[in-house]
């Protein structure tokens, strides 16, 4: 059983590795208070004493970008926990029962799917006020239906297997040959979509954040930092390079690994 | 024929179930919001009877079902009611702000047809081997970029190294189009990049899969030349599978197109978005909000219908899956 892993799945832990050492290090405090302003070291380029360069307000952007990694991983893998958690539910009983259920499950599903990308997460933001725990249940929200079709197209596929009939036979109660039967056996055919869908929960956090409706001051995640940094693009390119290329990263990281989960099989 | 226009009826029937939904969870997410609208025109120093006139006035003090047919009537006649803050009716504001916002996804969607389709068809030609490669890797790099910061760095680019491009600028389309694509050009692009790597996997996973299929051999055995058959026999059938894909890609532009405006500075819907957000002004946000789900509905379900006339296989093995 010696098989040979992916290159992609090698380079994408290494991506992936980089960014989960940097929340380590923000959470450990490492480096300056990413939040303390210091009006003699306005805008400074990259230097060994600060290895990003400052900000507008003199605060050390290496240090932002440190504490910035734990909002953004926090935000991605909460928001993807809260659409599996809703997106299971519903794509099992819609896989599981069909008929009536599987239509108004998958209507519901894919009215919710008709707002283009983020419009509907940016709406529901906007309308409950922006902050930390909105930004995670309305990304999750918008992004349950595609766990859900996912689920329920697997369902589907488990459903007519002899065991599974068997358990019918048996009477074996529905919630249970879900929870025990079908539930694990799906899960593994799962696990790209939510490496995957933790890449596309950062990108839409990212441009809610950059758009001022994710996380709020003096929280920041790479969104808010970018957002920061646009009036000063020029003066001080830094500003934008460095949380771009983290978030880039990242992103890159997941989809790597995504990439060579699938090649594996 | 019997068959395909039960297909059609039921989509159509399923069209107006979802336009339904759409408008339900529009209508529901503004009706939930705390603070009272009447309030809010009016500003704190209105005495308790304004306040009242007024939101008898806007029938604010109707049953809420009754509020939500009303405003429904009014959505699917265009009359979204007047905005707020801008002193003009939605609907009017919403088209001024349209140029930009199609211009863009629509200049983005050819952008994405004009790049990904030759890259994926000298792709698939040889499998793994170096273009392959090149352009797998140029995807896979392209897929991880968001909209917004490639447009960051594009105009960090396009001012530091080019000197020049219209970065900020707009000219409306009926003064000079030229101008006005020129506008759009770099701000298209951004969006579509990632939307470019999305088809071109697309794309590229259907041709080989296509190419695997005995109607190529058989070609090949009488002597068509590779190109004939790429062009008459494989990519025809690998569009089928395209349609889906590129309705999505249509949705994510449109959605890009709404942040990237933000960064070029462009009056589009994105802006006019953000702007109604910033003010609280629920009926345009409301009335953008159910116009850009319609616009998507309406895309899907042309794109459905489209891939049904286009691959017969659909109509007979349509079930469970």
């Amino acid at each position: 059983m010696r098989k040979k892993i992916s290159p992609y799945f090698i380079v994408g832990s290494i991506f992936l590795l980089v960014i989960v050492l940097s929340c380590i290090l923000g959470l450990l405090g490492v480096g300056p208070d990413p939040e303390k302003t210091n009006s003699a070291s306005k805008l400074m380029a990259p230097s060994m004493s600060h290895l990003m360069g400052t900000d507008n307000l003199g605060r050390d952007v290496f240090a932002r970008v440190l504490s910035a990694s734990k909002y953004t991983l926090l935000i991605s893998f909460a928001g993807v926990t809260v659409a599996l958690v809703i997106g299971t539910v519903a794509g099992m009983l819609a896989g599981y029962f069909g008929g009536i259920w599987d239509r108004i499950i998958m209507l519901l599903g894919n009215s919710v799917m008709c707002f283009p990308g983020i419009l509907l997460a940016l709406v529901a933001v906007a309308v409950s006020g922006p902050s930390l725990f909105n930004v995670i249940w309305a990304l999750g929200l918008v992004f349950a239906p595609t766990f859900a079709r996912v689920y329920r197209t697997e369902v589907i596929k488990i459903k007519g297997r002899d065991y599974i009939l068997h358990a019918r036979i048996l009477k074996v109660n529905p919630i249970r040959i879900m929870a025990v039967h079908i539930f694990p056996n799906a899960f593994a055919q799962i696990i790209p979509a939510i490496v995957i869908g933790l890449a596309n929960m950062t990108l839409s956090e990212s441009a809610m954040s950059y758009l001022g409706l994710g996380v709020q001051p003096p929280k920041a995640s790479y969104g808010k930092i970018l957002s920061d940094a646009q009036s000063y693009i020029t003066a001080a390119p830094w500003l934008v390079i460095f949380p771009s290329l983290m978030l880039v990263i990242y992103i890159l990281g997941l989809y790597f690994i995504s990439e060579g989960i699938r090649g594996d099989k | 024929m019997k068959e395909r226009i039960t297909y059609i009826l039921s989509r159509v029937l399923e069209l107006i179930l979802t336009l339904l939904l759409v408008s339900l969870f529009t209508f529901a997410a503004f009706s939930v919001i705390p603070g009272d609208t009447a309030q809010t025109i009016l500003g704190p120093n209105a005495t308790p009877e304004q306040v009242e006139i007024l939101r008898e006035k806007m029938g604010l003090n109707d049953p809420l079902a009754f509020r939500y047919l009303s405003w429904l009537k009014g959505a699917f006649t265009g009359n979204f009611g007047n905005s707020i803050s801008f002193n003009s009716s939605v609907s009017s504001l919403i088209v001024s702000r349209l140029p930009v916002t199609f211009g863009l996804s629509l200049l983005a969607l050819i952008l994405v047809l004009v790049i990904s389709y030759p890259s994926a068809v000298i792709s698939s030609r040889r499998p793994g081997k170096f273009w392959d490669q090149v352009f797998s890797v140029f995807g896979h790099v392209s897929f991880a970029i968001p909209p917004f910061v490639l447009s960051l760095l594009s105009v960090l680019l396009a001012s530091k190294v080019f000197g020049y491009f219209a970065v900020g600028k707009y000219v409306s389309p009926a003064k000079d189009f030229g101008g006005y694509l020129y506008c759009l050009l770099l701000p298209a692009f951004c969006i579509a990049v990632p939307k470019i790597a999305m088809t071109f996997k697309f794309l590229r996973a259907s041709i080989l899969t296509e190419k695997n299929n005995d109607y190529v051999r058989t070609s090949k055995s009488r002597g068509l030349s590779d190109i004939k058959i790429m062009f008459k026999h494989i990519l025809p059938n690998s569009n089928v599978s395209v349609i889906t894909a590129l309705s999505i890609v249509l949705s994510d532009l449109l959605g890009g197109s709404l942040i990237v405006e933000q960064v070029f500075n462009l009056p589009g819907l994105g802006r006019l978005l953000l702007q109604a957000i910033g003010r609280r002004d629920f009926p345009l946000l409301s009335g953008i909000v159910f116009y850009l789900a319609t616009m998507m509905v309406i895309i899907y379900f042309l794109a459905d219908i489209l891939m049904n006339m286009c691959d017969p296989r659909l109509r007979r093995n349509r079930g469970e899956l």
